[in-house]
């Protein structure tokens, strides 16, 4: 999988979780709280994704994420990572 | 630096419980429990209130456990205080109705299912997490929560330890009194307290006594269950671990 397919799936849970946001308003180097996202919306959407993607993260590792673009890169080094084991 | 718990009276009856503590976003330190439940006996013995609206801030209503206290159920200690709040609202002569703009999560949420009449707001997200550090759930939640949402979605947000959108709720069709827009929740309880106040005080109690005798006995059972479990899951080595992790070092 790739980072854009990865993007998308990210995408797809916060369309699913906040409110009145469109697929073009997504920009990837903005936060989510940037959207209106609150903490409970945001661990929504990366278990979501993370489930989705068959990944597991733990919440210490990703504390320190600032925009949807990182946590994206997070995952694909994450899943790169279980690939090359 | 601001009281944990304002309580404001009306002249019509209507008594407010505003849970304010923004630094702990009203989670269940041993002060913030105190303090609810001196809030409570102080509506009771000095203003005998026809209802009471318990409200929190606007983004969160209560956050539940604080991480202190599940540590120091991991360590053995014993503390059961946190279901005395549940027992304290269900035990107040007079119905409270929970008035959550913001978030509820985990005991929280139970003081909303304790009270007589409920109204949460369609953005803001409501769950129990327990199973989510890694233990049982508590605070009355195995018996009362499905007075609120039904059994088999009290099961549902047991097990996942999803925290749902007020408005995925409302699509589930539960029985919480009014799920509207946050900015619609204060006026909304407060409508509801206004058509109590014009009721006798006296029936009002009466009424609350035989309401609430179920609930009574419900967390008499939960007690019993609910320690019994925590004394092994919070025995569990992994839960210590899941709980830091929860919250962050």
């Amino acid at each position: 999988m790739d980072k854009e397919q990865i993007y998308a799936v990210v995408k797809k849970y916060i369309l699913e979780n906040l409110e009145d946001l469109q697929d073009s308003d997504i920009d990837p180097q903005k936060s989510m709280k940037d959207y209106g996202a609150n903490s409970l919306d945001i661990i929504e959407v990366v278990s979501c994704s993370m489930r989705e993607l068959k990944i597991k993260i733990p919440r210490s590792e990703l504390a320190d994420i600032k925009t949807i673009d990182e946590l994206a890169d997070k995952f694909l080094a994450n899943m790169s990572a279980e690939a090359n084991q | 630096m601001k009281d944990i718990v304002k309580i404001e009276v009306l002249n019509n009856g209507i008594a407010h419980l505003r849970m304010q503590d923004e630094e702990h976003k009203n989670t269940f330190s041993d002060d913030f429990v105190d303090a609810v439940i001196a809030g409570l006996d102080k509506l009771e013995n000095e203003h005998n209130p026809k209802v009471c609206i318990l409200s929190g801030l606007p983004d969160v209503f209560s956050g539940g456990a604080d991480k202190q206290n599940l540590m120091d159920l991991c360590d053995g200690k014993i503390h059961v205080k946190d279901l005395l709040i549940s027992e304290r609202i269900v035990n107040t002569p007079f119905p409270i109705i929970a008035a959550m703009e913001g978030h509820a999560v985990g005991g929280g949420l139970i003081m909303a299912v304790c009270s007589d009449m409920v109204v949460a707001a369609r953005e803001s997200r409501y769950g129990v997490v327990f199973m989510n550090m890694g233990f049982t759930p508590g605070i009355g939640c195995t018996e009362l929560l499905a007075n609120l949402v039904g059994p088999f979605i009290a099961n549902e947000m047991m097990y996942t330890g999803k925290c749902y959108k007020g408005k995925e709720l409302a699509e589930k069709g539960i029985q919480i009194n009014y799920i509207v827009p946050k900015a619609e929740v204060p006026a909304k309880a407060e409508n509801i307290a206004l058509q109590i106040s014009e009721k006798s005080v006296k029936s009002i109690s009466l009424l609350k006594h035989a309401l609430s005798a179920k609930k009574k006995q419900q967390l008499i059972t939960a007690r019993v269950q609910e320690d019994f479990m925590h004394r092994l899951s919070f025995g569990f080595p992994e839960t210590r671990k899941t709980i830091e992790e929860h919250y962050g070092k």
